[in-house]
């Protein structure tokens, strides 16, 4: 059931917190399979442990049972493969270093030579648009531009996949609606695998392949979701299409369901 | 596609630079200036004999420090001061980096070092004088304990307080050891690390002065006391001004290397006022 192109599988995963009231169920029972390549969302009511569950996901966290696999061999820390992108970008990045410096920090212990480094941190400004602004300090900028800062930074960190943890959740609609076909088209022009945790569920039906709901906590898959619009969307048309508005729909209902907790835990099928 | 590329430029608009530059110079020197006169104008009505008009303790000066006594007496301090300075600031760096970062020490050194902060510097002097003797080494490490305290405790504070997210990217792109040292926690605790050297850097000037007076047979505070003692009166006075020179000295120079190393801190916070 392992076919080739597995690229992050998820098995059987339970996060409890010890508090001071006794233990607490972040994420109860999470199964899903990602595949190379792919755009996932993960989208869930507030509170649902998204962010628990991407930590564990990118191995900052260790989840107290179950499997994260990557290419098959189990994740037990951070990983080479996985870039994460912060919600908080003011925070992530760094405002001793300039905008290159912050984009080349990852890349110095690489085995890579000068010109490699220099390479892959040109290209991956100019893929966020901001091959003009290298050398100014991140807070110079505006706070659309800091995130697409922290996205090159994950691009030429050359990551298997990238993990997005609300990425756009602290920006302005906007900018938003310009990042967000940003992510799309890194994923269709360079075939990068994408992770997209968020709590917009507009955002997740228009930028994913694949949208996975979240139960409340303690957490598992309430429904994975294929979202079957074109591959080329634009904000406009896209979100014209009557099928984004059933989808989207569809998605909400999900999550009122969600939020009222009568959704009954999918068995996984396998 | 619509990366909108706004730099914030920081540049004052206003007067021209010149009369900027002419109406900064008022302000510095025009407050001295004028202590200076109602000084002078003091002394020439007053018969007080330890109380010389600027212009005796301007010529003093310049007989008492420009010639051997600048050999003798001038650079000695200025070497102890340093290497006092240097001292201080590279272990106090190094030891509140270590002590900052992990966990259990901090906590079983604070109240010490507290207590350690607590005791008046030069109430060590006699200690450290039959411990080391009367050398440069005991007044370097006299004015090291005195001003190794604000710098050590800025820099575990600093080192403390880094930012989790930051920490957090830190690990899940596995920086290295070294890497989060010297691109994290030293550039994070770096605005708290110049506080303490500032406060330092007063500390170990009077510590100097001090340690010298104490037990020396060269350096200003000894020769200031010398000059007390045998009622040289304006070669006193110019000691004491040319130690305040020391210190405006100290403070301008530290100016420049805090405007270099915190260019981002300032720059950042100008954003976030804005």
């Amino acid at each position: 059931m392992l076919d080739r192109s597995t690229l992050l599988r998820v098995e059987r995963l339970r996060k409890v917190y010890e508090s001071a009231n006794g233990p607490v169920e972040a994420i109860g029972d999470i199964n899903f399979t990602m595949h190379a390549g792919e755009l996932v969302c993960i989208v869930g009511p507030s509170g649902c442990g998204k962010t628990t569950l991407l930590k564990c996901l990118a191995g900052l966290l260790r989840p107290t049972s179950g499997l994260v696999e990557m290419h098959g061999s189990p994740v037990t820390g951070p990983s080479p493969a996985m870039a994460v992108v912060f919600q908080e970008y003011g925070r992530s990045l760094y405002p001793w270093l300039t905008v290159r410096g912050n984009v080349e920090l990852p890349l110095r212990h690489k085995k890579l030579s000068r010109a490699e480094r220099e390479k892959l941190v040109t290209d991956a400004l100019e893929a966020v648009g901001l091959g003009h602004a290298a050398r100014s300090h991140p807070w110079q900028l505006s706070g659309g531009m800091q995130q697409r800062v922290a996205i090159a930074r994950a691009i030429a960190y050359q990551p298997e996949v990238m993990i997005m943890d609300e990425p756009f959740a602290a920006v302005d609609a906007q900018t938003r609606a310009d990042l967000e076909d940003l992510v799309r088209e890194l994923h269709a022009t360079r075939n990068m695998s994408i992770l997209f945790v968020t709590h917009d569920i507009d955002e997740s039906v228009y930028l994913g392949e694949r949208v996975l709901v979240l139960s409340k906590s303690p957490t598992w898959v309430q429904e994975d979701l294929a979202v079957d619009l074109p591959a080329e969307r634009d904000q406009i048309t896209t979100r014209a299409l009557p099928r984004f508005t059933e989808l989207r729909t569809h998605v909400y209902d999900q999550i009122q369901r969600a939020k009222r907790g009568d959704a009954v835990a999918a068995q996984p099928a396998h | 596609m619509t990366a909108q590329t706004s730099r914030i430029t920081m540049t004052r608009r206003g007067r021209g630079v010149g009369s900027r530059i002419v109406g900064s110079f008022l302000y510095a020197f025009g407050l001295p200036f004028l202590l200076l006169v109602v000084w002078a104008v003091a002394a020439t009505r007053s018969t007080n004999r330890f109380f010389p008009d600027p212009l005796t303790i301007f010529r003093a000066f310049v007989d008492t420090w420009i010639g051997p006594a600048f050999v003798e007496d001038v650079l000695p301090s200025l070497y102890r001061l340093g290497l006092g300075i240097l001292a201080s600031i590279v272990v106090g760096v190094a030891a509140g980096t270590v002590i900052g970062l992990v966990r259990w020490l901090r906590e079983l050194l604070e109240p010490l070092l507290e207590f350690f902060r607590a005791i008046p510097p030069p109430v060590l002097i006699p200690v450290v004088m039959l411990l080391i003797g009367i050398t440069d080494t005991m007044k370097v490490v006299v004015i090291v304990s005195g001003a190794i305290w604000p710098i050590l405790l800025n820099t575990i504070e600093g080192v403390r307080a880094t930012d989790s997210v930051m920490t957090e990217t830190a690990n899940s792109f596995r920086l290295t050891w070294w890497e989060r040292l010297r691109f994290l926690v030293l550039p994070a605790a770096s605005p708290r690390i110049m506080a303490g050297v500032r406060q330092g850097l007063s500390v170990a000037l009077i510590l100097m002065v001090i340690s010298e007076m104490f037990a020396s047979s060269s350096g200003l505070g000894y020769r200031i006391a010398y000059f007390q003692r045998n009622y040289l009166i304006a070669e006193m006075w110019s000691g004491v001004l040319l130690l305040g020179l020391v210190g405006v000295f100290l403070a301008v120079a530290f100016g420049l290397v805090e405007r270099r190393v915190l260019r981002w801190y300032h720059g950042l916070r100008e954003v976030s006022r804005a």
